[in-house]
């Protein structure tokens, strides 16, 4: 069945089984590679993506439920003054270690900076739940908060 | 030391741009045109003997299928670590007598996952005998346990196994009868710990590609190409100069694919029956049955004098290696390594035995075995403190294996003096920072949320080096060379699971040559493009393979200055040349000391090519001659909540000496994350066996496998790091390895808080709430 | 497995009377909706129906109606969207507080109250508030639609008492009874971080005259369906609000519940953790009655 949605601010097309899902859409008929295979399980977070603006894991959500929708990874925030700012600070702050959970944490934290729901260091362990092993967090958590107030500072959001 | 150029200051990571804008590619983001998908066909029995396999439906499917008849059927061991006479060979490519619940015993390549899931569930399997399992080590050294294996290799022979014992180790050195003797007191104690799973976020998988003329390329998840090469070679009598293995971005590791993964020869040999590439990625649930820690039996007695000095120790360990042999042996020696570094016991006697249960095959998880046995040994001389009623910190600093000392590093076979250490002054500056002294007693502690402060204090090795070879290969090579615009390709086989060692050493080039590191390019790598390097593991990265690369940057340096020479032509004084970076210029300059010549590095390497005078490289290889210690030092405070029996960190101070820290936020990151990992290992992480089954509780969802997530984890401002002000003479610009260290003594600072905040000391991990709740039920203290 | 069998069917919903139609029609047939409990399932082969009929996109099902006299919930209303709304945290404030424990972000945008309930773990979250709140499932199906009190709706693990062909399309939360109740929902898990509950409890209570007028306790994941502690709303009945009487009346939960030891707690602890987050629900429910 053919199911059309916004891909990083494209318009795209595919002709998927409704029982697909969106991480497979995304990875093998997409080529979008930064979503990646931690657990397949919704557990870990190494696969979220954006859907209209709101973080997902992609492994356990078909592809039918993006009908319509804006799906967002790291590739289309390329040069979004809030994901720069943010991937700015996790680079500089010693956040990315493995860079496995990278995008998958970066996109969650981007979402929570723009909606306004992370401010403080405890607003983000509340919203950012992905698992990472190598950093224990403490860099992740300050990039982040760093990177917020950075937004908040000039106004951003 | 002085002040360094580029050394010691915080520098974002080389590969950090294509890690947040998701453009590195890590081994399942691979693909390649005709690519098959690999499935594993697994036992659905832990113990048992396969009469038949039948793939008729999967060959109809049209799928590529592998049996154990279409294998080479030699024993091996993945891990080449170890020297040949030592390396016990006990695993099959694909088995009829599957040993573990999981065991691949068949497998099937086809050209999408879904073909390759439905001709891999359509195999049958014919079973001719199900044994029950023997999950229990204790029970599979009896005398009349059936025999896990019968017959394995060690080396080139075969040996008949007895009781199941996979291997053992046994030392002795002084007397310890005497030295129980001399004893004042002695503390004797049992420990045992879960299963553990290393977690590392991206599951195994590896991309085999047959090559035009014979040749094969594999890219898969590897701490190390050049033995997943010589492997590979062995397996299949496939000349070692017709495999290439190409490092790829690892997401992680943790000692888990320290040895290649089982995945791989199962891909190379339905990549040679298919003749196409083939891919194999394992799901989560097979993640955790490729791999997963040993489980650790420890019975440790020490005793001590009055005046707090040790007089002996005994040491029995028992190991329950699972169903095959990755690395238990060698395991047994590090253990006694560890053990005998940690304190000047002066008399010892040490028992190992590794046992075969039919579980997951264990294999080296961060530390091996370090976290383990200094949780241990910990615990005791915190206990003996107590006896005596001496402060822990002074009892500790009597008796530590320090400056000056004997080091075994990882193994009887290796031994050298200690040349830094850092540990009275973290242990000192540490307990001021937590307020050690004020930490009370348990019997003080009062209320449902109680708080206590533990230390502990360890080490480990960097890499595996030593003055004589003995049963353990550890030696790296690199290639550096001056490219025609004065930048620099560094190349080494080398890997970097996250900490960031390849960037730390091109630091080391980067200060050796005066080019800044943003010039120094990491070589893509693979098996033919570069010198052997048995594998990025031990914690050498930094201490071996930063010296390799400061050797290499010597060697061109010299022969920079030597085409500097001919170019300059004027009657120079050839010791008075220097290499270094000019912060006006900002680049690698050649000047003449005592005088303002100067030109620039990439006007000499530009030169050099114009005139034909060749290309300026070095080739090293290079085997370091100790493995000294970096030790480390945690504080931890914890508060438990009496009530619900859950912990929480309050204040954490992790005291590292690396010698001279190369990149302080990498160093800080590793602490981070070791303490992480210590916290589920005392608190939450363990895969439990159905003991009818042998299947992994939970069906290998890491559901149930907990890792810590930000919530769990104290904050920037509860977290402090501080760093010893040492200097390693024998490490490149004094530097020490951390990747282990960072989390070896986490645990035992972590129980011995617990015992500080509620008076009960837990011999067994993991220390599950409802333990403690039974623990404080037990004594009556259970306020509510 | 990587991907859902090609042995299931995915049949997309078009409105409401086709999702209707379908779920008669078929048998073996699971409803999705978000689907971050059954695609789980189906990944792993845990289940495998013939069909699955995906309602997710029917807009018709997403809503937070407030009539004055009760709180309708769409049956496709995310946990997010529940925890994000005004409405939700001033008439049903339980409600808002266990979403708040609900898993972590990634899943309650997905995750619907509809199908968490309809999972019939005994595990689901937000089984527990609603069965304070003594809601209603409406339940539609080609024949009509019929209310299912929410303590009748949990039959048995993963069991509820729907009919073939029906559709969960609206929880409704009726007022009468709340007005100046004070609530509390306390979970045990095993990390703080996101995990299945251990044990969850939730409680609403109403004190008049300086006594306990209207008391409701309910857990998950301490018996084969999330239940009522009848028990101790028995016992508590028109006895002063002391720290004594609550303390005795929370030991009595243990005749509620049934709990088994797996691989996440024995029994014996999530009978003690259900004892003590009742006593600790109970207390902070009292101190916020207003």
């Amino acid at each position: 069945m053919i199911v059309k949605f916004i891909l990083n601010g494209k318009p795209v097309e595919v002709d998927v089984n409704p029982r697909e899902t969106l991480i497979d859409t995304l990875r093998f008929k997409l080529r979008v590679k930064s979503v990646k295979r931690g657990c397949e399980r919704g557990e870990c977070g190494s696969c979220t993506v954006l859907v209209n603006g709101n973080p997902v894991t992609s492994c356990i959500l078909l592809t039918i439920q993006v009908e319509g929708a804006e799906v967002t990874t790291v590739e289309g925030l390329v040069g979004d003054e809030i994901f720069e700012r943010l991937a700015k600070s996790f680079i500089e702050t010693g956040a990315v270690q493995c860079g496995f959970c990278t995008p998958g944490i970066l996109l969650t934290a981007y979402a929570g900076i723009k909606q306004g729901r992370i401010k403080s260091a405890e607003d983000a362990k509340e919203y950012i739940g992905n698992l990472c092993r190598c950093t224990g967090y403490v860099k992740i958590i300050e990039a982040v908060v760093k990177a917020a107030s950075e937004v908040r500072g000039s106004g951003g959001v | 030391m002085g002040e360094f150029k580029f050394i010691g200051k915080r520098t974002p990571r080389k590969d950090a741009e294509a890690k947040v804008t998701g453009a590195l590619k890590y081994t399942h983001d691979l693909e390649v045109p005709g690519m098959l998908i690999g499935r594993i066909v697994r036992s659905p029995y832990a113990f048992a003997d396969i009469l038949r396999i039948d793939v008729s439906e999967a060959v109809r499917m049209g799928a590529v299928v592998i049996t154990p008849d279409d294998v080479p059927q030699k024993p091996y061991n993945p891990r080449l670590v170890s020297v040949h006479e030592v390396t016990f060979k006990d695993t099959y490519i694909l088995t009829y007598r599957p040993r573990y619940l999981g065991e691949p015993v068949a497998a099937v390549a086809a050209s999408s996952e879904e073909l390759a899931q439905r001709a891999a569930e359509s195999i049958r399997l014919e079973f001719e005998r199900i044994y029950k399992p023997i999950l229990d080590p204790f029970e599979a050294i009896k005398p009349d346990a059936p025999k896990i294996h019968e017959r394995i290799m060690r080396g080139d022979k075969w040996i008949e196994v007895e009781n199941n014992i996979a291997a053992r180790l046994d030392y002795e050195e002084g007397g310890v009868e005497k030295g129980f003797e001399e004893a004042d007191v002695a503390v004797e104690r049992t420990f045992k710990t879960g299963k553990r799973y290393h977690m590392q976020l991206e599951p195994k998988a590896v991309l085999v590609v047959p090559e035009p003329g014979g040749k094969i390329t594999i890219y898969t998840t590897t701490q190390s190409i050049h033995n997943t090469r010589i492997l590979i070679s062995q397996l299949f009598d496939i000349p070692e100069s017709r495999v290439n293995v190409v490092r790829v971005p690892i997401g992680g590791s943790f000692g888990s694919s320290i040895q290649t993964n089982y995945l791989v020869p199962i891909a190379v040999a339905l990549a040679l029956k298919a003749k196409k590439p083939v891919k194999i990625a394992y799901t989560r649930e097979e993640d955790m049955l490729d791999h997963s820690n040993f489980v650790f039996y420890f019975k440790i007695k020490v005793g001590a004098r009055r005046d707090g000095v040790f007089t002996a120790a005994e040491f029995t360990n028992i190991l329950d290696v699972g169903a095959h042999q990755v690395q238990p042996y060698p395991l047994l020696g590090t253990s006694l390594g560890w053990f005998v570094s940690m304190y000047k016991w002066r008399n010892i006697r040490y028992r190992g035995i590794a046992v075969y249960t039919n579980k997951v095959p264990g294999c080296a998880m961060r530390g091996y075995g370090a976290p383990e046995v200094q949780w241990a040994v910990e615990t005791i001389v915190d206990e003996i403190a107590e006896e005596l009623g001496v402060d822990p910190i002074e009892l500790r600093l009597k008796n530590y294996v320090g400056r000056g000392d004997v080091f075994w590093g990882q193994g009887p076979t290796v031994r050298s003096i200690i040349k830094s250490d850092g540990v009275p002054e973290l242990l000192l500056r540490g307990k001021e920072i937590i307020n050690w002294d004020e930490r009370g007693h348990p019997s003080q502690k009062k209320g449902r949320f109680r708080r206590g402060i533990g230390v502990g204090r360890g080490f480990h090795t960097s890499g595996a080096g030593g003055p004589i070879s003995g049963e353990v290969v550890d030696y790296t090579g690199c290639i550096l060379k001056l490219n025609e615009d004065g930048t620099l390709d560094y190349i080494t086989a080398l890997q970097d699971h996250g900490g960031g060692t390849l960037d730390a050493q091109v630091k080391i080039i980067a200060e050796e040559l005066g080019v800044p590191p943003e010039l120094i390019n990491i070589a893509t790598a693979s098996t033919e493009t570069t010198p052997y390097d048995v594998c990025t593991h031990a914690s050498r990265g930094t201490y071996v393979g930063g010296e390799c690369a400061r050797r290499a940057a010597q060697i061109v340096k010299q022969k920079i200055l030597e085409t500097a020479l001919r170019i300059i032509g004027r009657a120079v004084n050839p010791e008075a040349l220097r290499i270094g970076y000019d912060e006006g210029l900002k680049q690698a300059v050649v000047y003449v000391e005592g005088t303002d010549m100067k030109m620039p590095l990439a006007e000499i390497a530009r030169t050099a090519w114009q005139r034909n005078w060749g290309t300026i490289g070095a080739f090293v290889s290079h085997r370091a001659t100790s493995a000294p210690p970096s030790f480390t030092v945690y504080f931890v405070e914890v508060e438990v909540d009496t009530w619900t029996g859950k912990s929480r960190p309050v204040r954490v101070v992790a005291g590292a000496d690396v010698g001279t820290p190369i990149n302080p936020d990498m160093v800080e990151g590793q602490l981070h994350g070791g303490f992480a990992m210590a916290w589920g290992m005392a608190f939450t992480e363990n895969t439990r066996y159905d003991p009818g089954t042998g299947e992994i509780s939970g069906r290998g969802l890491i559901t149930d496998y907990k890792i810590l997530t930000a919530a769990d984890v104290p904050g920037t401002e509860e977290f402090t790091v501080i760093l010893a002000n040492t200097y390693e003479p024998t490490g490149p610009f004094g530097a020490k390895g951390l990747g282990e260290a960072a989390t070896n003594p986490a645990v035992a600072a972590i129980l011995n808080a617990l015992y500080n905040a509620i008076g009960v000391r837990f011999y067994e991990l993991p220390v599950t709430p409802d333990k403690i709740v039974e623990a404080l039920k037990e004594r009556g203290e259970l306020e509510w | 497995m990587y991907a859902i069998p090609s042995s299931v069917e995915v049949l997309v919903a078009r409105d409401l009377r086709d999702a209707l139609k379908l779920a008669s029609e078929l048998e073996d047939a699971r409803v999705m909706a978000g689907g971050t409990d059954l695609v789980l399932d189906l990944k792993t082969g845990r289940l495998r129906p013939r069909y699955v009929i995906y309602i997710g996109g029917l807009r018709e099902l997403k809503y937070i109606r407030d009539d004055g006299s009760s709180l309708h919930i769409g049956a496709l209303t995310t946990i997010q969207e529940l925890l994000d709304s005004e409405v939700v945290a001033t008439s049903t404030p339980l409600l808002r507080a266990v979403a708040e424990k609900f898993a972590y972000w990634q899943i309650r945008n997905v995750a619907t109250i509809g199908g968490n309930i309809c999972s019939a773990s005994p595990a689901a979250d937000m089984a527990v508030p609603l069965l304070v709140y003594e809601a209603f499932i409406r339940a539609e199906s080609v024949e009509g639609s019929r209310l299912i009190p929410v303590r009748e709706f949990f039959k048995g693990p993963r069991q509820t008492a729907l009919r073939h062909g029906e559709i969960v399309a609206e929880i409704m939360v009726p007022y009468r009874g709340l007005e100046g109740s004070g609530y509390a929902c306390f979970r045990a898990g095993r990390r703080r971080g996101h995990d299945i509950s251990l044990v969850a409890v939730a409680c609403a209570v109403k004190v008049g005259d300086g006594f306990i007028s209207d008391v409701r306790v309910a857990l998950n994941s301490v018996a084969p369906t999330p239940v009522r502690a009848t028990s101790v709303e028995r016992a508590l009945a028109g006895k002063e609000p002391s720290l004594e009487v609550i303390e005795e009346v929370s030991k009595l939960v243990v005749h509620d519940i049934s709990p088994i030891s797996d691989v996440r707690a024995p029994a014996e602890y999530r009978a003690y953790m259900a004892r003590l987050l009742t006593r600790e629900a109970l207390l902070e429910a009292l101190a916020r009655v207003r």
